[in-house]
């Protein structure tokens, strides 16, 4: 479950909802109403109940001899009480077809400190014999100790239940209730998973005289039936798997869910209809947790007192941030939304993503320069211009800080232009290897929710130029007459490609081991290699770009053919992907990581006694998403290979999936190219 | 890096009840005296680009059969900032019958100045079942800067009545410049203390004072890294581990072993009792006619057919109750049931094959997946796999069918090349299982390909796995469906070449046998395989060299390599060139024999055809970390080799010239 803005980049999961707790419900009449909860109908000893048995021959839906199993019947009956809390029961039944869906049978139910699980129970209908029953005396229970990545404590719990027998043939099921005291009035269902589902449904109880706002995403809008009482059904049938691909976009991309926002009568709170509102609602837990303390006014006299330029202000505050403040995460209730007050987090000089937005924007305010939230999820491509305000989107948080006028430093990339805020500058303080004015990719181009004074508004994260992050690689090298390649290689990393080996690199123990990624570059691209000399700088600055030098001798790096000498002018450095090289048709779009400009230059000077007889050809290859650019001249006695390889749109259709693996192959084939050399004045 | 930066295990086993609790803790506030050069300090030599250290860590354990104790202290030196995550602190425990107490932590900056912590300590629920909670009590230093020194310190208070074999964690994932451990035994019981991994260098042995105190000091105890290709980590992670008995210990190995080995044979001995069932059944397997050899291999077929429970799905408390599985107590119960665990059908083996006249033994095996056994050590533990060893024509044969799919003649490879012994009621005597030939475990490649005018290779390929390839291979899917097989094999061919491939597999692949070589068949595509360099083509010779493309990179190596098996890989693959073109030059043929390695490539032109014969043969087993500069340039020969390429000559452009 992904409720807390919390940094953490989970890979692709469908976003479980039990414990949506993290959506407090603000004060709420005290209307009584009796909610009466359908009643759970009680198993006999070991028996599944008879909702499930009435499964055991529903027909299933449309798959392929690949699928693992098929979710026969999904429900979900929320009731939501006039006080604002909620009540859910969660059906689940899966045939499973194959060996591989066995994991089916291992249920994790997550929850937190505002959500009590009042039942859960499970059960097997073998094809043969009689049912398996698990009770909630079966169940186990698992917190997280994730302490890796910052995270030091969270509420965060898992039920976790293993039903019998969870075979091809068989039919597992299982029923949750629980209760929840959600922090904002809206709900998520997520029909869709990763194996195909026949039947999904989905029932709200709402109180008399409420309403509610329902937005689907990634599917079409689908009535619901009304059962009377202000109650509401939604059923969707056969609903496809989401198969999962390498670089596809997150679950909120791709998977069918409907957003419901609920409105009680009489005004009041309400489930967010508008991004303002959404807004408005953070800006209330930003009460109170901004405030300057003395330490704080001192620790920013003291840092700025030798910046004379806005600019040189910010750049101090944003490097205390990043260097002394240090990434811990303690997510207790609200606590997953909402900071520590500025002071707290100053006087222990650690916080987790919220925290450290929250100080860096107090300190700001303190040399006159205001800022401004910016919810946004980690992963780009779930959150859509079209998508509403929900705060299951997001799970992290940076800052826009309002730049004063005049400022034109180059070093200020990731800017937009706000029409009441002015221009904005986006950044992460969380983040300790992208520089001040920089953005990481996985952020560019995201949408994102900006809290503004009065409230909020979606906005479309920078994307920046591609020259902005790379790889500059250059080689001045020697072949001799035996094969032997030797010479020295300059490699300088910008932007992403910068913050990656910066990251690579953090938790290596010792520094005969900062070379390991060269060795590991180099033995990608040749067979024998032996590396005599090598530096790495601005490894701890990442202002400056990351930079790697190194010498080395390849043996037999030139392959004899006769009396022919065959030589790769592509000596070091792989852009070709086998991404697209599946047996199954691409179904989702590929996301990049962020754009990217890379760019090598080698240059060999040729043993004498050789001349170049042939060359590989030139490369061109031009499409929306990217270029790639390749050359092999002969220059003399040097052969002078350069190319540059650059993505520029960071999302990639599916229209043009064809068109990417072209790309790929094409440089695939340039990555293989061969210069051959004969013997002078042959 | 691991966030636990307590070097502790705990719980293993309740050895006795007593009575009346006393309860006395180590604490104050007092804190141990800081050298003010760790204060200034920015790196340590002995630990180069280090992100943190344990300048000092103590334990002291206090087993009294009442208020039990341990005190830990633990003082960590900031060196980056990648080393502040070591104030991340979290103690596991186990909260029925454990108590974390007296936590107290603290920053120390390098002017000197002190931040205590006084922040929340969490208690974190990790796991809770039906009978048992797993906790860890869990906190963060505050002010923590590179420079700055954290330390805590706290204690375990384990429950009255109970004393718990302790453990020292001497290898941590942080180098340490000291650590000081203690322990006040439990007089009643008898304690043994083991360091099954050696101690670091110039490190005395725990010894036991006047005092009647264990005691030990270690420095400049190296940071533990893995790597690939490195022996089971507990042959390298240091630490002392220590066992009571209420009986006492044998401090002779060779009586305790004596001992053990007359056990291991009387439970055996009694296990393959019902001799007359037993060759009951062997009298329906084999004919007394048939050649010791044949009647050997008859048993082993027929034992590998019964249904072995040790590697069938895990099955819940309820499923194995509906299963209603009889019990197991002898051979004969195997061979009437037709079921038993590994355990069971190797030892049935035997009674089969003494049944059938022939001179048999029992023996009991170490596995170096997960150690290399020491005598010295005395742990039961390290000698629990059993196997058979038997005579025949003179020639000392090793079986474990109970491991399942294990070829005849063959050990898993945890088990060959291991110390063992041959139970006899003696108290048995030592052996050392063979260690294969490379032969024995074959990958060959049998390629039949086309290139096309574009530079794309295109036909089939048979993969044939034999020995322990084949046996690794079966027991890997032996839970799988066709589907889940399919995949598997074909991403198996797909990650033996470097470049985009299609692949389907086209046959049926014998995924039950024990026996027969495990022959998988394709049709391959590999577009764009063939490059262009103006008028002629070149096509690479390591078709499936991706494997030893990334193999030993690396030139630093802190540990030995530790291979599982030898093998053997064998390629021969035939390309036919399109119509008119020709072979303008091939590769050289190389033999590098390395003795214990070896790599052969012979590309042949055959006309329109060119036939590529590529072996890499490794008889390796346990490499010292001394000859690991050889052992990385003979990988670097394999892929300069792999790395040749033949010179073509198109047809279009040939006719031109």
């Amino acid at each position: 479950m992904t409720n807390r803005l919390s940094c953490s980049q989970d890979p692709l999961q469908p976003r479980t909802k039990t414990g949506t707790a993290a959506l407090k419900a603000v004060a709420f009449a005290a209307i009584v109403v009796c909610v009466f909860l359908p009643a759970i109908p009680k198993a006999e000893a070991a028996d599944a109940p008879a909702w499930m048995h009435a499964l055991a021959s529903a027909p299933l839906p449309k798959h392929d001899e690949k699928t693992e199993a098929v979710l026969l019947f999904s429900e979900e009956i929320l009731i939501v009480q006039p006080n604002g809390r909620t009540k859910e029961i969660d059906r689940t039944v899966y045939r499973i077809l194959r060996p591989g869906g066995r994991h089916f049978g291992k249920v994790e139910v997550h929850f937190d400190g505002e959500t009590r699980i009042t039942h859960i129970h499970g059960w097997c209908i073998p094809a043969q014999g009689k049912d398996y029953e698990v009770k909630d005396k079966d169940v186990t229970e698992n917190g997280l100790l994730g302490l890796q990545g910052g995270e030091l404590f969270s509420d965060h719990r898992v039920k976790v239940m293993e039903i019998p027998a969870p075979d091809p043939g068989n039919i597992i099921g299982y029923e949750v209730e629980h209760e929840d005291r959600p922090y904002v009035l809206q709900d998520e269902w997520s029909f869709q998973g990763t194996v195909p589902v026949a039947l999904a449904r989905y029932t709200l109880q709402l109180p008399a005289g409420w309403e509610y706002k329902a937005v689907w995403l990634n599917h079409p809008e689908t009535a619901p039936t009304s059962a009377g009482n202000n109650q509401w059904v939604w059923e969707l049938k056969d609903i496809p798997e989401i198969t999962r691909e390498d670089s596809m976009p997150p679950w909120h991309g791709v998977a069918g869910m409907m957003l419901v926002a609920f409105i009680p009568s009489g005004g009041g709170a309400h489930g967010f209809l508008t991004w303002s509102e959404m807004g408005a609602w953070q800006s209330g837990l930003l009460q109170g947790r901004l405030e300057a303390s003395p330490e704080i006014k001192q620790k920013v006299a003291e840092l700025t007192a030798h910046a004379t330029t806005p600019m040189a202000k910010m750049l101090a505050l944003a490097d205390f941030m990043q260097k002394d403040i240090r990434y811990v995460g303690i997510w207790l209730g609200i606590g997953g939304w909402q900071p520590h007050a500025a002071p707290e987090v100053f006087s222990k000089r650690y916080g987790d993503c919220k925290d450290k937005a929250a100080l860096l924007s107090v300190m700001l305010r303190e040399v006159g320069i205001q800022s401004y939230y910016v919810l946004i999820d980690s992963e780009r491509g779930g959150v859509t211009p079209s998508i509403s305000p929900h705060l299951g989107l997001f799970d992290h948080v940076i800052l826009a800080i309002r730049l004063p006028d005049g400022i034109t430093d180059p070093r200020l990339l990731a800017t937009i232009q706000q029409p009441n805020l002015g221009k904005l500058l986006i950044f992460d303080p969380t983040d300790e290897l992208t520089p001040f004015g920089s953005l990481n990719g996985a952020l560019q181009a995201s949408y994102a929710l900006l809290v503004t004074p009065d409230g909020g508004e979606l906005t479309q994260m920078p994307q920046l130029p591609p020259s902005t992050s790379g790889t500059w690689r250059t080689a001045k090298l020697r072949l001799d007459s035996q094969g032997a390649l030797r010479g020295e290689v300059q490699d300088e990393r910008l932007g992403d490609a910068a913050w990656w080996q910066r990251g690579e690199l953090r938790n290596v123990e010792k520094d005969s081991d900062r070379i390991k990624p060269i060795e590991q570059l180099m033995a990608r691209s040749m067979g024998s290699f032996e590396i005599s000399k090598a530096t790495v700088t601005n490894l701890q600055d990442p202002m400056l770009p990351f930079g790697y030098q190194w010498s080395f001798t390849a043996q037999n790096y030139g392959k004899f053919a006769g009396n022919l000498l065959l030589v790769r002018p592509r000596v070091l450095g792989v852009e070709s992907s086998g991404l697209l090289e599946t047996k199954e048709p691409r179904k989702y779009p590929v996301e990049f990581p962020g754009p990217r400009h890379d760019h090598d230059t080698f240059e060999i000077t040729l043993p004498a006694g050789y001349e170049v007889d042939e060359l590989p050809p030139p490369t061109d290859a031009d499409y929306s998403f990217g270029s790639y650019h390749s050359k092999t001249v002969a220059d003399g006695n040097v052969l002078r290979y350069t190319r540059t390889y650059e993505i520029k749109q960071l999302s990639v259709p599916i229209s043009q999936a064809d068109d990417l693996k072209k790309f790929f192959r094409i440089i695939g084939n340039d990555e293989r190219g061969t210069a051959v050399l004969k013997p002078a004045g042959h | 890096m691991s966030f636990r930066r307590i070097p502790l295990l705990f719980v293993l086993i309740m050895v006795c009840l007593l009575c009346l609790p006393t309860r006395k803790t180590i604490g104050g506030d007092d804190w141990l005296p800081i050298d003010p050069a760790d204060l200034k300090m920015t790196s340590e030599p002995k630990a180069p680009g280090a992100p943190a250290i344990y300048l000092y860590r103590q334990v002291d354990r206090k087993d009294s059969g009442r208020a039990n104790t341990e005190h830990n202290y633990v003082r960590i030196k900031i060196l980056k900032e990648e080393g502040r995550e070591t104030a991340n602190v979290a103690i596991p425990y186990l909260s029925d019958n454990t108590k974390i107490v007296n936590i107290r932590a603290r920053t120390v900056h390098a002017d000197g100045s002190v931040v205590n912590f006084d922040g929340k300590v969490f208690d974190k629920m990790i796991e809770k079942t039906k009978g048992t909670k797993y906790k860890a009590k869990v906190f963060t230093v505050p002010d923590v800067q590179v420079g700055s020194i954290v330390e805590y310190r706290f204690n375990y208070d384990f429950e009255d009545g109970y004393v718990f074999s302790s453990y020292w964690a001497i290898s941590d994932d942080l180098f340490t410049r000291k650590a000081v451990f203690s322990l006040v035994p439990y007089p009643e019981f008898a304690l043994r203390w083991e360091w099954p991994a050696g101690l670091p260098a110039g490190t005395e042995p725990p010894k036991i004072g006047t005092d009647k105190i264990v005691r030990m000091t270690a420095t400049d105890i190296p940071a533990f890294q893995a790597e690939d290709f490195m022996p089971p980590e507990n042959e390298l992670k240091y630490r002392v581990v220590f066992i009571y008995s209420e009986d006492g210990f044998e401090m002779d190995p060779a009586k305790f072993w004596r001992k053990f080995g007359k056990k291991e044979n009387d439970r055996m001995e009694s296990y393959l009792g019902k001799k007359k069932e037993l060759e009951a059944a062997v009298s329906q397997i084999v004919s007394p006619a048939d050649p010791p050899d044949v009647k050997l291999q008859k048993i082993y077929a027929h034992v590998e057919q019964l249904r072995n429970l040790s590697f069938e799905t895990r099955k819940s408390e309820q499923e194995e109750k509906r299963d209603k599985l009889k019990k197991v107590d002898n051979a004969a119960d195997v061979l009437k049931n037709g079921y038993g665990s590994g355990y069971d059908i190797t030892w049935t083996f035997l009674g089969l094959a003494r049944a059938a006249g022939l001179e048999s033994y029992g023996v009991m095996l170490s596995r170096r997946n997960e150690y290399f056994f020491a005598q010295t050590r005395m742990n039961k533990r390290e000698l629990d796999s059993n196997a058979v060893l038997v005579k025949v024509n003179g020639k000392e044969l090793y079986f474990d069918p109970g491991s399942m799919f294990v070829p005849y003649g063959l050990l898993p490879w945890q088990e060959s090349s291991v110390k063992g012994m041959k139970l006899d009621k003696e108290g048995g005597s030592w052996i050392q299982t063979p260690l294969p030939d490379s032969s024995a475990s074959q990958i060959q490649r049998a390629a039949n390909l086309k290139l096309d005018d574009e530079g794309t290779l295109q036909g089939t390929v048979k993969l044939t796995f034999t020995g322990l390839e084949a046996w690794s291979r079966r027991l890997r899917e032996h839970n799988e469906d066709d589907e889940a097989r399919k995949k598997y094999l074909e991403e198996e061919l797909k990650s033996y070449v470097s470049a985009a491939i299609e692949a389907e597999l086209t046959n049926q692949p014998d995924w039950k046998s024990t026996e027969p070589p495990l022959v998988a068949e394709y049709h391959v595509k590999i577009p764009g395989w063939v490059s262009s360099a103006g008028r002629r083509a070149l096509l690479p010779v390591g078709i499936f060299a991706a494997p030893e493309k990334q193999i030993f990179a690396h030139a630093d190596r802190v540990y030995p390599i530790c291979f599982a098996y030898p093998y053997q890989k064998k390629d021969d693959v035939t390309i036919e060139l399109p119509g008119g073109w020709t072979v303008s030059s091939v590769p050289a043929s190389l033999d590098k024999d390395a003795k214990a390695a070896e790599y052969v490539l012979k590309v042949e032109d055959k006309k329109n055809q060119v036939h590529i014969l590529r072996t890499v043969r490794s008889d390796l087993f346990l490499v010292p970390k001394d000859t690991y500069p050889a052992l990385r340039t003979f990988y670097q020969i394999v892929r300069s080799g792999d790395d040749q390429q033949i010179v073509l000559q198109p047809g279009s452009v040939a006719a031109t010239h």
